[in-house]
């Protein structure tokens, strides 16, 4: 398993270089220059070139990609041209952030997949699964920001008592509470989208095991039917779905691009929401470079999850 | 509970719109004293939402609007503005000026310290005024061009000689080129000042936290010289919170639950909602910044010939892009770039009061090249601004000229502009200056970085360069006016129809907040009623 783990730790070195490359031209040629977004409203020709030439935007593209390759490896991402901020400083400041909404959301969504999930194979073709069909499809239908702005709406000016504050962050370190009843809606609004998969997946995945011969002689034997559920399908039935979230907790930056931003949450969501239009080429490459190191460690902690749920499964017949 | 949200947000809606049907006037405003007679209250907290986060805190680098809203509470400048528009002594008297207009003597205050302890004086305003003008990637190197040198005459004067005389001059000093700083803040904060400005200012409020894309925390400085027009000692308030909230509705709501208690952005579709809450006052006047179209005069291109320019601007209604456009009423109708709020505004001048299809028809039948038909290029993701330019579009149809929309994102927008190479017309707005100078000059003048539309005209220049050598008011005006005739009328720079709203929407606990045309909050004078 070691051998295995290190090759796909050194087979993450290329890839994600694969993503700079592309992430860095990209931006490039998107059109627009950021410089003039940098100087604002003053458009002092000489002003634009001083600072164009500050930020490396003068060289030739292949001399700015290895300017700033180089520093990348020494773990310096670079200068945000808006705030001057650190790259590295500004996402580390708002990753915990982000990974706690995402890591909420999946929570929210894995519980409640589950439960419902098992409950709509128990009970197939029932009212109650024809129920949960419906609502799922209408959650994932609804877009995030449409979703987001409802609920808002909905504790502002609808349920008494103005329960959950209409967005905001307080970390959870400066008040637990506080930052539970705002994590609340912008978790219940990501969960949404990745609930519907993860529900009908669990439904599909137990079914599935249902016919298998050893459910039913599990059955044959008397076995009653949550031991018949619990002991025996549901764990071989979660294989599949511990792939699918594994890819959402990978995607969590994804994610919460649109809900950090409809709640004002300091998220890595938001930042990359301000950096694309406002062409802020180091902060865009910073977060672009995270997201696919986190999509590819997680991917990798899935693969080994597999070995612990599933004996037959070995990394040498992974690796042949 | 699907059914519950439906029927609440129709209610909201049926609200909203009948309410959009009643057209109020502005709700008067407190003044800077507390204008029920209720004795100004000291303490307490405001959050105050803007509708984006900033970029940078230091003044030298600064290039966004919004940067100015943290400015304004944690620094002072030389000298500041009435909402009437007239300078006002600041960190310094208003300055004594040279008969030839090219030296102005500053005598500074004497009680002022730095947030970090540090003493503000002649050397500091040198400092700061060079590190301005002579950093060589300043944003305020236009601003401060100028200016030939700063020269310390005492401890408590300051001497600023011009290469020409610039009669806007003093007006420049009161946003962030005369913004004083520390210097043994900025120089210890390196290149991380621009996030962490902590004690750099001598303002009313201390910056104690800065937490981007959430919020911006400051403490009262009870150190402050500022007293309010009946001897209060200044400010009022001990904490001022300011959060970025780049939702409309997100940043109303937020407002309406007591999560916010003042905002400066509330779109048009709300203004009718919040005059009619009676929790909330809601205050507008005209703003100094304006929306113009941006036509490319240059040689080659279609509005090259003017009477194209005219035509479209004949065509327009404006009062019913103010009124039945994204606005909804919000704002002011605009024929010219110079504000009502500037000395030099005329309410007589409407060249285009009611749209005139038959002459608009008739320019284009003069030029003698059929139809006119051009491209407008509006930023993408931005639905008001699109709703507008399709409004616009019917209006343009009755005169039987074709406009056709493309959207590209803003910054590509800009690169064209700055280029001239966009091949009809954009959609542009200006947020304004104090001085009529700063709305027009640069935008008129021929080869100045914002002049967009690649215009040129020589009388036009000539008039503009003695706006700025003489001090003269009225002979500025009347300059102004004879300017203003000619690139709105005559030879068309641009297509101007509407200044923006400055708004201001408090909680009614919130006292002697007054309503500024730049549309920046003050706090100093803030007080929250018990």
């Amino acid at each position: 398993m070691t051998t295995y783990i290190l090759r796909r730790l050194l087979l993450m070195i290329p890839v994600a270089l694969l993503v700079t490359v592309g992430i860095f031209v990209i931006i490039r040629i998107a059109p627009g220059d950021p410089v003039l977004t940098y100087a604002g409203e003053d458009k002092d020709p000489a002003t634009i070139a001083t600072v164009r030439a500050e930020l490396g935007l003068d060289q030739p593209l292949p001399i700015q990609y290895a300017a700033w390759l180089s520093r990348a490896v020494q773990g310096d991402l670079g200068r945000s041209f808006q705030t001057h901020q650190r790259v590295l400083e500004a996402i580390s400041e708002r990753l915990p952030v982000t990974l706690e909404l995402g890591l909420a959301a999946i929570l929210i969504s894995v519980s409640v997949a589950l439960v419902v999930g098992t409950l709509s194979a128990i009970k197939r073709n029932s009212a109650l699964d024809l129920l949960t069909t419906s609502v799922t499809l209408a959650g994932v239908s609804f877009p995030n920001f449409y979703l987001g702005l409802l609920l808002i709406l909905l504790f502002a000016y609808v349920v008494p008592g103005h329960l959950l504050p209409p967005g905001g962050w307080t970390p959870f370190s400066t008040d637990p509470a506080d930052n539970l009843r705002r994590l609340i809606l912008p978790a219940i609004t990501v969960a949404t989208a990745s609930l519907a998969v993860n529900l009908r997946q669990v439904r599909s995945s137990l079914l599935d095991v249902f016919g298998q011969d050893y459910v039913r002689t599990a059955r044959a034997k008397g076995l009653r039917e949550r031991a018949v559920v619990v002991r025996h399908a549901l764990k071989n039935a979660l294989i599949p779905v511990v792939t699918i979230i594994g890819i959402q907790v990978g995607a969590i930056i994804e994610g919460a691009i649109i809900t950090e931003t409809i709640f004002f949450i300091p998220g890595i969501g938001r930042l990359a929401v301000q950096a694309i239009p406002s062409q802020d080429y180091p902060i865009v490459q910073g977060v672009v470079l995270i997201s696919a190191l986190s999509f590819m460690l997680s991917t990798l902690a899935v693969d080994i999850l597999y070995a612990f749920l599933d004996p037959r499964i070995s990394f040498s017949a992974a690796e042949a | 509970m699907a059914r519950t949200i439906s029927r609440a947000l129709a209610i909201f809606a049926a609200l909203a719109i009948l309410l959009a049907a009643c057209t109020g006037t502005t709700s008067g405003g407190p003044s800077g004293s507390a204008a029920t007679g209720a004795k100004a209250a000291y303490g307490g907290s405001v959050t105050f939402a803007m509708n984006s986060d900033i970029s940078n805190m230091d003044p030298m680098l600064s290039g966004l609007f919004v940067d100015r809203h943290l400015m304004y509470a944690m620094y002072d400048s030389l000298v500041r503005v009435t909402p009437k528009g007239e300078i006002i002594p600041w960190l310094s008297a208003l300055p004594t000026v040279s008969a030839d207009g090219k030296s102005y003597t500053f005598k500074l205050r004497t009680d002022v310290k730095y947030h970090d302890g540090t003493t503000f004086d002649a050397e500091s305003v040198k400092w700061n005024l060079d590190r301005y003008r002579l950093t060589k990637e300043s944003l305020r190197l236009g601003e401060l061009a100028p200016v030939d040198t700063v020269t310390v005459v005492d401890p408590a004067t300051v001497r600023v000689d011009l290469k020409t005389p610039s009669a806007p001059f003093l007006s420049v000093l009161v946003d962030r080129s005369g913004m004083m700083l520390s210097r043994k803040t900025v120089e210890a904060g390196g290149a991380d000042f621009t996030r962490k400005a902590f004690n750099a200012g001598s303002g009313p409020f201390i910056l104690t936290e800065a937490v981007k894309d959430d919020h911006y925390t400051f403490k009262k400085n009870p150190d402050w010289w500022g007293k309010a027009a009946n001897g209060d000692k200044l400010p009022y308030l001990d904490t001022v919170i300011i959060k970025p909230i780049t939702d409309g509705d997100v940043r109303l709501t937020n407002v309406r639950t007591g999560q916010v208690q003042a905002t400066n952005a509330v779109t048009g579709k709300d203004v009718p909602t919040v005059k009619a809450d009676s929790t909330l006052v809601y205050q507008e006047i005209a703003g100094i910044g304006y929306n113009s179209l941006v036509p490319n005069r240059a040689p080659t291109f279609i509005f090259n010939e003017k009477r194209y320019v005219q035509a479209v601007s004949l065509a327009m209604d404006r009062d019913e892009l103010l009124n039945a456009g994204p606005a909804k009423g919000v704002g002011v109708v605009a024929y010219g770039p110079i504000a009502p709020s500037h000395f030099a505004y005329d309410p007589s001048f409407k060249p285009f009061a009611k749209p005139d299809i038959a002459q608009a028809k008739k320019l284009v039948a003069d030029v003698g090249k059929g139809p006119l038909k051009f491209e407008l290029l509006v930023s993408s993701g931005d639905a008001a601004t699109l709703q507008f330019a399709q409004l616009l579009q019917s209006e343009l149809l009755k005169a039987d000229i074709t406009m056709d929309i493309k959207t590209l994102l803003f910054n590509e927008i800009v690169t064209l502009q700055q280029q001239h190479k966009q091949s009809g017309m954009t959609l542009i707005g200006w947020s304004g200056r104090i001085d009529p100078d700063g709305n027009v000059y640069d935008f008129n003048y021929t080869g100045r970085p914002n002049n967009d539309s690649a215009y040129t005209n020589k009388d036009v220049d000539a008039l503009l360069d003695q706006t700025r050598t003489t001090s003269d008011p009225a002979k500025r005006k009347d300059l102004f006016l004879k300017a203003q005739q000619i690139f709105v009328v005559d030879d068309p720079s641009r297509i101007f129809y509407s200044f923006n709203a400055a708004q201001l929407l408090t909680a009614k606990s919130i006292q002697g907040f007054q309503d500024f045309p730049d549309q920046l909050p003050r706090f100093e004078t803030v007080w929250v009623q018990k």
